[in-house]
């Protein structure tokens, strides 16, 4: 048997597969190392990425960087405005635990506290292969599902 | 009267070329910035307290840069914790000094008489006491706020890190 | 008599704008034109002043670098400088090369991010690409292989010097790249400041006049292109800066063209004092040897650099601790983006608010600290 939620999951899921649009939610230290995504360098839009500047159109959010007491109020509802299917990308080690923030006051610890976060991109911050690579995990991970789901 | 003369009587302290340090009482220190800005000091590099709570006093620090004669003079002034009141700046140095003395009043709680907007700068819905005071207890409260001590992972900061 | 207020209403700039980190400009508008702008700062707040309250100086080398991403080497210099202050340290030559060299070249990727931005803001998304593409060499060949991370150096200037020597290829490297910064100069000349759509879109808009800029506080690019000639690294001389021969550029007529002209000057001018530098750089230490547990001296330091967005400064008190009693970080945004920012877009068409906003070279993260 494969349970409900699964089917759900990779039903919405498929639709992402095609192609990625991404809203992105820069916070600073993201932005240094998505620009060389977006622009020449790595170029996205040959996998299909393009950037949106409405939460409305996009299906993946990138969460780029350390959030402040203050802007994790706006990731929640930028979040909330995002259609089903989406995921969230958290990049920088300070999504996961803090990272060089750890003992400041006035920034989130665990992204994941906060809204479902579908992958964690480590690093400080993360070099561009790894949102790449990143971006190829939740493919792949969605093939799994559907390969499940198929399956039995 | 040239700037050296404005702030003889306070005993300058010269560290190196081209940094001057200078005390001065609470009182003057409107009437000295006034006469130094119209001596040539017109940069406002930086306004910044310091919580010197042993002593029960704040400390304002205000960096002025002259473009004319290429010197950072640093005017510094104590008054006191409980009655954290001074004079603004804002007619002197017009709105560079406004913001940081939005800052400065948003971290360390202290009030500019004559600043038209204090509103706050960076925090939203702060109710605890300004955070860059001495005896805000930042480490206390981020461990309480963000780590959980019953939770295996996050024991570490509160029995070592953040102690 | 018709009430004014009717008809105004509020539009947000911000937060989430595809550019550089978070922030946000209330603007009201009347029609087309903006009434009053208001900046409304703290998304990336992190209260670094404090965080430097508990770590020694070599830790707060790695903390210091974190307080503006476009920029992380000029910050390092900074904190470096007001530690070395302190101490009354004498670095070794060779450091001091080291340290000029790798903040001007953080002046030149952090002027290609400016320019990208520009241009992006004008509509104009080739800029932006050929921007973020030479940016890329300097992250690259440069900052790699010195500082081993391309964006965050994680400290690489420290108290007392550098952490370790240029690896052994780097001249090669650096002449290499210098060579692709001038390819991007012409480029930038040919397709940007040439550009008469670029031209009407800049020209005239967002002017600051001499006396504003000094009012509000504005420094840097900013307030050399309104006019004044004024940069730290000649009027207040750090490193080796005194002993090197380069222009300041100015302007006088204080638009948002003139803003992006004097960034697109000083690259010419930066890759002139890494030449120069090259060339004279001693050999030798590289670093004094400091001890981590160290305490520092008593004393005060009021170290000012002159970062790609203007004066950077810090304010360092010590009292004989292990760690400094107060720091104070003044970022030259937090001048650039409120006081300065507010007073350009009063009376601006709303197509020209992200021209303006970028004409400003802004970095949020240094505002709000």
């Amino acid at each position: 048997m494969v349970d409900m939620d699964k089917k759900v999951m990779a039903r919405k899921m498929g639709r992402l597969i095609r192609s990625i649009w991404i809203f992105n939610w820069f916070n600073s230290c993201g932005v240094t190392e998505l620009l060389p995504v977006v622009a020449s360098i790595y170029d996205m839009e040959r996998f299909g990425l393009i950037v949106v500047d409405n939460p409305k159109h996009a299906d993946v959010l990138i969460v780029g960087g350390y959030q402040t007491e203050k802007s994790i109020k706006r990731v929640i509802r930028i979040y909330n405005q995002m259609p089903e299917p989406k995921a969230v990308m958290a990049l920088g080690s300070c999504t996961i635990t803090g990272g060089m923030y750890w003992d400041s006051y006035n920034t989130i610890k665990r992204l994941s506290d906060y809204i479902p976060v579908t992958i964690y991109v480590p690093g400080c911050p993360p070099r561009p292969e790894a949102v790449f690579q990143a971006v190829g995990m939740i493919f792949e991970h969605v093939n799994q599902l559907k390969k499940e789901v198929k399956g039995k | 009267m040239s700037w050296e003369e404005i702030i003889k009587d306070y005993n300058p302290t010269i560290q190196r070329e081209r940094r001057i340090w200078v005390n001065i009482p609470k009182d003057k220190v409107y009437d000295i910035l006034q006469n130094l800005k119209n001596e040539g000091f017109e940069h406002l590099s930086s306004l910044s307290v310091t919580d010197w709570i042993d002593e029960g006093k704040f400390e304002i620090t205000y960096h002025l840069w002259s473009y004319k004669f290429k010197v950072l003079l640093t005017v510094k002034t104590k008054i006191d914790r409980e009655e954290a009141k001074i004079k603004s700046i804002y007619p002197i140095y017009d709105r560079s000094a406004w913001i940081h003395e939005r800052e400065m009043h948003e971290l360390f709680g202290i009030e500019f008489i004559g600043n038209p907007d204090l509103s706050p700068l960076f925090l939203e819905d702060w109710n605890e006491k300004p955070p860059f005071r001495k005896d805000f207890d930042w480490r206390e409260y981020v461990r309480s706020k963000y780590y959980n001590k019953e939770n295996e992972r996050e024991k570490a900061y509160w029995e070592v890190w953040l102690k | 008599m018709k009430d004014k207020e009717i008809g105004f209403y509020e539009l947000p700039f911000g937060p989430a704008h595809s550019g550089s980190g978070n922030f946000m400009v209330k603007l009201k508008v009347d029609g087309e034109r903006v009434v009053e702008a208001r900046a409304d700062p703290g998304y990336l707040h992190r209260g670094f002043e404090k965080l430097m309250e508990y770590r020694t100086p070599l830790q707060n080398a790695v903390v210091a670098d974190r307080v503006c991403i476009l920029e992380p080497l000029s910050w390092d210099l900074v904190h470096a400088e007001a530690v070395d202050e302190i101490m009354g340290w004498d670095i070794p030559e060779r450091a001091k090369y080291i340290r000029v060299i790798l903040a001007e070249f953080t002046r030149i990727q952090s002027h290609l991010i400016w320019f990208s931005g520009g241009s992006m803001a004008t509509g104009f998304q080739t800029g932006f690409m050929i921007g973020i593409g030479y940016r890329d060499y300097i992250l690259e060949h440069i900052f790699e292989p010195v500082t081993g991370a391309r964006v965050y150096p994680t400290g690489y200037i420290r108290p007392g010097g550098v952490r370790w020597d240029l690896p052994k290829d780097f001249d090669k490297k650096c002449y290499n790249v210098l060579k692709k910064i001038e390819k991007a100069v012409e480029d930038f000349d040919k397709l940007l400041f040439s550009n008469p759509v670029f031209k009407e879109r800049t020209q005239g808009v967002g002017v600051l006049s001499k006396e504003d800029a000094i009012r509000l506080g504005a420094t840097g690019p900013i307030i050399r292109a309104s006019g004044i000639e004024t940069d730290v690294r000649r009027d207040d001389p750090y490193e080796i800066y005194d002993e090197l021969e380069f222009n300041i550029p100015v302007m006088d007529e204080g638009d948002a063209y003139s803003r992006f002209f004097i960034g697109r000057m000083e690259i010419v001018e930066s890759m002139k004092i890494i030449r120069q530098a090259m060339e004279r750089m001693p050999r030798g230490e590289y670093s004094l040897k400091v001890n981590p547990f160290m305490k520092m001296k008593k004393g005060e330091s009021y170290a000012r650099i002159e970062a790609a967005r203007g004066e950077a400064a810090i304010y360092m008190v010590s009292t004989g601790d292990r760690k400094p009693y107060r720091v104070k970080i003044r970022g030259p945004s937090f001048l650039h983006l409120i006081p300065v920012l507010e007073f350009l877009l009063k009376d601006q068409q709303i197509a020209d608010v992200p021209t303006i906003y970028w004409s400003m070279n802004t970095c949020p993260a240094d505002m709000d600290r």
